[in-house]
């Protein structure tokens, strides 16, 4: 009870509740190396001679997920740059860069940093005195980071884009789309994207089997230094509700995350056989990315604007 | 009996019951357990850990909120 199941060594760190199993600290960094590669491997994530470019925040998970990649890079099974955006959120993104910065160095990573600024014109805090209040900031963060990555890994020539996604995360995307009625979303939700064409990478999520929890975790058990704060912008939206929500059930039912990820797989087969994803996409008149109309969504909200 | 805590820059005293664990101190403070990783005396530990006089605890807050 008291010491770890797998070793014996009685300095437990972890006590699953799912499973009962206790792992000392050793133990626990090895399970979690082990599952995200055996993920990696199930779902075909990455093959021999990728070239990976990691959407590297400075927070936990993309910090755990840079480093657990760099494994494959050292073993030369794949190339790993990383890729930082500065969104421009005054005050809370410049700490979280400095240190994306230095996790990416001390691994021998190749960096690059790009702003919202410099690509839009705009930073996230200029969007969100022009808004008005109409749309969530992670609303622009998201479609704009999501053009951005997209832009530089072609640009790079990276065969995939890996981001930090773990469980929690993965299991508010499958509640919030389903509690939206949004169907052509929730089909769309996986351990890696079916990229339609050429002109988009394929992304990829090595932690998505991970609970938040187990990430930090890893991250403090392993002495990685993360940017740990949040969003000043975060609070509030519903994501940030059922995040909460499903984070308050999991206390008394440890497993409830994993249970809808699992369940989500069984039927999301089914469900992508009713339901074809819109196909055929065209290109954006403005910028020249793919998009399902005329106008990508990036280039709808720059337009309003008026800007560059 | 009296212990250190630490989260973030704070540097707390805290006066706390014998046979106190991890869980019981951060009930009191008022800090969900799920959000947060907890060192004693600069070891990582389980929640049901027991604290005892003159520990130093650090509260590692690693989950914010979303
Ligand atoms: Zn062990
Ligand atoms: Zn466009």
């Amino acid at each position: 009870m008291n010491s770890c199941t797998k070793c014996g060594n009685t300095h437990i760190i972890i006590r699953r509740k799912q499973s009962g199993q206790s792992l000392c600290k050793e133990c626990f960094l090895a399970s979690i190396n082990e599952k995200v590669l055996k993920n990696i491997r199930k779902y075909k994530l990455i093959e021999k001679g990728d070239k990976v470019l990691m959407a590297l925040s400075g927070g936990k998970d993309s910090v755990v997920a840079l480093n657990i990649l760099n494994s494959l890079k050292e073993r030369n099974i794949i190339d790993l740059t990383a890729l930082t955006i500065d969104e421009g959120i005054k005050g809370y993104r410049e700490e979280g860069i400095k240190i994306a910065a230095k996790n990416a160095q001390k691994l021998g990573v190749d960096h690059k940093i790009v702003s919202f600024k410099d690509y839009l014109g705009l930073n996230l805090d200029d969007m969100m005195a022009k808004n008005d209040q109409i749309r969530h900031a992670c609303t622009y963060c998201g479609v704009f980071r999501r053009w951005i990555l997209n832009r530089e890994a072609q640009e790079e020539e990276a065969t995939k884009i890996a981001t930090g996604h773990n469980l929690d995360d993965e299991t508010q995307s499958i509640i919030m789309n389903y509690l939206e009625g949004n169907i052509n979303n929730l089909v769309r939700i996986g351990p890696k994207t079916e990229a339609p064409d050429k002109r988009f990478t394929v992304k990829i999520k090595p932690l998505r089997e991970i609970p938040e929890k187990e990430v930090g975790l890893y991250a403090v058990a392993a002495g990685l230094k993360v940017h740990l704060s949040g969003c000043p912008y975060a609070g509030e939206s519903f994501r940030w509700e059922i995040g909460s929500f499903i984070k308050e059930l999991s206390i008394n039912h440890p497993t409830i995350m994993y249970s809808t990820l699992k369940g989500f797989e069984k039927i999301k087969t089914a469900l992508k056989k009713e339901i074809t994803i819109k196909g055929n996409l065209g290109v954006c008149k403005r910028c020249g990315e793919p998009a399902a109309d005329d106008l990508c969504k990036a280039c709808t909200f720059l337009k309003d604007w008026d800007v560059k | 009996m009296k212990i250190k805590v630490i989260i973030g820059e704070e540097n707390l005293d805290q006066k706390i019951p014998e046979g106190c664990t991890v869980k019981d101190l951060l009930k009191k403070m008022e800090i969900p357990s799920e959000t947060v990783v907890v060192k004693k005396n600069e070891f990582i530990i389980v929640e049901e850990e027991l604290i005892q006089e003159g520990d130093t605890i650090e509260i590692i807050k690693v989950i914010y909120g979303g």
